[in-house]
């Protein structure tokens, strides 16, 4: 596959021009940062001597893993958390993206900042944190009374935690891509006759369909392949996934990656139905939107409306961010778990253990920080020109290149993470990068490149080709427009998946602890290193340390390019 | 936008700081972090030779050794399951060696190609806060007084929780092992996955009791001032020996041998019984109670794990998780 590709590229380009060059090193770029580590999972499912180099028993994994009925089991329980994660998260982040957009939210631009947060906690933490939270003299308890383990520990609750997790990503989309549909659109229907509500679901709400399915579609994907919170709740609640299967053997001896592999390959599967779905929703009819007229952002005015509309905004904040955040620093800030919430248990032994630097904690911020800006950067580049490699160019194939663009999103990182250490740990590499950290940089760019990817090309399809053209008459080259009139107009949408990208890289935990060289640290490893070995305390003032800091790098980003910034609206 | 690719690589390359050395010691370990740090800090200011740790769980150390198979990058490998070293080197991945400094090391705790570096066992770890009274046996706790007061390491992803159910087995027999486990089923005891998911629970209160915890981390945390007793119980527990060896593939024997003789040294078992672990070496002094103390069960290892797959799936029907 990934030969007859690189063979078919150059023919189809349409001109051997600076474009056809960039456009073939992108494709290459491609397959080797996602198709090469995809190709060599694929290789160890169908032969389950491959980590040994042995070609015996090909396929004779599948018939017995694939006839368990046990499988059917896991496969609905992915399907039915998947969809329902994503059916939740489209009611309560639609309605909050169009009102970021269209009208005059009180408060503005800080939400953008508020609900970015909720990516930056690891999904693990949120799910102990909720957890820690509402079970039986948990922190609700002994503040309030209050417990709630029978709705945590149950699909609700896993439905409930997962979409506070993964919400922002509907959210950003939908704010983004409504904005820039613009109010243009709306005002000539309204000239037409059509009242406020008629304009918004004829026009603003199917134009930003491309932006708000590919969204969607991220979060079914995020949701079927994230391991932290089925893992931590779903256990209680007896609820297992897909997910948890092929972890389950990873972790238990012996480790069985043949049949992980092939449990990956029915989630990239499933991933991929789901693809072809939002593919059939975005092409079937054009979205171009943006034909470089200019366009006023009018925005309405809320009136008395204003307060129910920063109520609800606060409420989703209070349970988003609040109660997850505030659980982290009540365990960072007692000396035991088992005092509770208690002035004479006021510690802050746990933050001098950190800052005392012990187990290399400051290390592994750096390491950290430094790993998620180089991802942003790369994943934004590559990100952009993939997207306009798939909405724009002439050539065969495309389709597969945005297909494997995507998939990484719905490989399990344990898995990415095992086709990386495949394709790379071969002593026939000119040069080694296996066990450096650059291993980490190409799994985490693996693994985000798909944010970016799916933010750019909807970006692309709601631009009309109108605008190069234009650019083309003036003279200008394809490096020219690209630089001149695509790129701003793209980022909005590429910055926000950067950000996000951002905030990822800086806490993904399931690749790093398989493909971080010996002696390295990351934040997330070392998190997670100190639950193991039971010190939640300074696991959880490690998390407290490494979302203040992550979140204070980006308000320092935005107010510092106040103007470029599309966050700061 | 070209001109952001330049800085992307820089930056890139600025995020690389440590490309790993050669000329260093490969150590992957599964916990605790701060006793391998410790260990390989003395090592390193004592020989010279440097020393590169990847820490973990066992079956992350597991699941890497076996995807780099193709290019064995480990030198020493230390793990929390005694099985685990034994299937490597019936796959003959270990180095052959005795260190010398192993002569105080029980017979039972060391081969020709691996030996413990420290011993765990477990135990019942039971919150002061609650309100149930102090367990002092594992059938204890299928009282009505634990409903729906008890956690239990899954035996499928905590090594040391299926040593437990093998010595139950071995000193119960399997009728009123699988009857024990199918009555605190019924009065709702919770597996919810590896040790520390298993311990939290009870730490914060939520839970009263772990049933076959893996002592020393509970011990640590009751140093720390966390409300919890560590039971040992009367009827005899299992131990959990953690295996250190030498792969075959290593480019570094010398160093590796001199790094498993630190280990075992005076000064590395001191470190060993720091956090809470026993000693190998019987000579060492530990700050817990040791096998000697212990009522032990023996458990004919090789026989459980010939059947483990079968002890496994028995264990999920009796528990119904």
């Amino acid at each position: 596959m990934a030969a007859r590709l690189a063979l078919g590229l150059p023919l189809r380009l349409p001109r051997i021009t600076g474009a056809g060059v960039v456009m073939l090193l992108t494709a290459a770029a491609l397959l080797l940062l996602v198709g090469l580590p995809l190709l060599y999972v694929l290789l160890q499912a169908i032969f389950p001597g491959w980590s040994r180099g042995e070609l015996s028993g090909a396929f004779g994994l599948f018939v017995p893993l694939l006839s368990d009925p046990a499988l059917l089991g896991l496969l609905g329980n992915t399907l039915r958390l998947g969809i329902a994660v994503v059916v939740v998260c489209a009611l309560l982040a639609i309605p909050l993206g169009a009102l970021r957009a269209l009208t005059r939210v009180p408060g503005g631009a800080a939400w953008d900042l508020i609900f970015l947060i909720p990516f930056m906690i690891p999904p693990y933490i949120a799910a102990l944190s909720w957890m820690l939270t509402l079970q039986p003299r948990g922190y609700a308890e002994q503040l309030s009374g209050l417990s709630a383990s029978a709705f945590l520990f149950s699909f609700s609750g896993i439905v409930f935690v997962m979409v506070l997790n993964v919400f922002p990503v509907v959210y950003f989309a939908v704010s983004r891509t409504m904005m820039s549909v613009g109010g243009r659109y709306a005002a000539a229907a309204r000239v037409s006759g059509a009242g406020g509500w008629r304009a918004f679901w004829r026009i603003t709400l199917p134009l930003s369909t491309p932006g708000i399915a590919a969204s969607l579609l991220l979060v079914f994907a995020l949701t079927i392949e994230e391991f932290g919170t089925p893992a931590t709740l779903g256990a209680q609640a007896g609820y297992k996934v897909l997910v948890t299967g092929i972890h389950e053997r990873f972790a238990d001896w012996p480790i069985d990656i043949p049949g992980a592999a092939v449990l990956s390959l029915l989630l990239v599967m499933l991933a991929m139905a789901a693809f072809y779905l939002q593919h059939w929703l975005v092409t079937r009819r054009s979205f171009v939107s943006q034909t470089g007229k200019p366009t006023a952002p009018e925005r309405i005015e809320l009136g008395p409306w204003r307060w129910p509309v920063v109520g609800l905004f606060s409420l989703v904040a209070l349970i988003a961010v609040a109660v997850p955040i505030l659980a982290v620093l009540a365990t960072a800030f007692t000396g035991t778990l088992s005092g509770g919430i208690a002035w004479d248990n006021l510690s802050l032994r746990h933050f001098e253990a950190l800052f005392a630097n012990r187990g290399g904690a400051m290390q592994a911020l750096s390491t950290s920080l430094g790993l998620a800006i180089g991802t942003a950067l790369l994943t934004g580049v590559l990100g952009a020109l993939v997207g306009y490699l798939v909405v724009r160019a002439q050539l065969r194939g495309k389709g597969l290149l945005d297909l494997l663009s995507l998939l990484p999103n719905t490989m399990p990182g344990i898995v990415v993470a095992v086709g990386l250490i495949l394709a790379w740990n071969q002593s026939w590499w000119p040069i080694q990068i296996y066990n450096t950290g650059a291993m980490l940089l190409l799994a985490y760019a693996c693994l985000l490149l798909p944010y970016p990817v799916r933010y750019a090309s909807a970006a692309f399809r709601q631009m009309g080709e109108s605008l190069e053209a234009a650019a083309r008459v003036c003279g200008a080259g394809f490096f020219t427009a690209f630089r001149r009139i695509l790129l701003p107009a793209l980022a909005p949408s590429l910055i926000v998946s950067m950000l996000l990208v951002f905030a990822i890289a800086s806490r993904e935990l399931v690749a790093s602890l398989m493909v971080a060289p010996a002696g390295m640290r990351t934040v997330s490893t070392f998190v997670f290193g100190q639950f193991e070995q039971g010190s939640p305390g300074v696991g959880m003032a490690m998390s407290a340390v490494a979302i203040l800091t992550t979140t204070a790098l980006l308000v320092a980003l935005t107010v510092f390019s106040r103007k470029k910034l599309p966050i700061a609206g | 936008m070209h001109a952001l690719k330049p800085f992307a690589l820089s930056a890139c390359l600025l995020a690389l700081p440590g490309l790993a050395s050669a000329s260093a010691l490969t150590v992957y370990s599964a916990g605790p972090g701060a006793l391998i740090e410790d260990l390989a800090a003395d090592f390193s200011e004592e020989t010279g030779i440097e020393v590169n740790v990847f820490q973990s769980t066992t079956g992350q150390v597991m699941a890497r050794l076996e995807s780099e198979q193709a290019n064995p990058l480990a030198d020493v490998v230390i793990s929390a399951s005694w099985d685990s070293a034994e299937s490597l080197h019936e796959e003959g991945l270990l180095h052959e060696y005795r260190s010398p400094n192993a002569e105080t090391v029980p017979d039972f705790l060391k081969t020709d190609h691996y030996v413990a570096q420290g011993v765990s066992a477990l135990a019942l770890v039971w919150n002061r806060n609650s309100d149930v009274p102090q367990p002092n046996d594992w059938s204890d706790l299928t009282d009505a007084a634990y409903h729906d007061q008890v956690t239990m390491p899954d035996p499928a992803q905590s090594g040391a929780a299926f040593e437990l159910i093998s010595g139950l087995l071995t000193a119960m027999g399997e009728d009123a092992t699988w009857q024990l486990m199918a009555d605190l089923a019924d009065n709702g005891m919770l597996v919810p996955g590896p040790n520390a998911r298993a311990l939290n629970p009870v730490l914060q209160g939520a839970k009263s009791v772990v049933f076959g915890a893996v002592d020393y981390i509970s011990l640590g945390q009751q140093a720390e001032g966390e409300a919890i007793e560590v039971i040992f119980p009367e009827s005899g527990t299992v131990i959990a020996p953690r295996p250190m060896m030498i792969l075959a593939s290593t480019a570094m024997p010398d160093e590796a041998e001199q790094f498993v003789d630190f280990v075992l040294s005076e000064q590395g078992q001191a470190r060993v019984a720091e956090r809470y672990l026993m000693p190998s070496r019987s000579d060492i002094e530990a700050l817990r109670p040791t096998i000697e103390e212990l009522t032990l069960i023996e458990v004919d290892s090789d026989a459980m794990n010939a059947q483990r797959e079968a002890i496994l799936e028995r264990f999920r029907e009796a528990t119904g998780s």
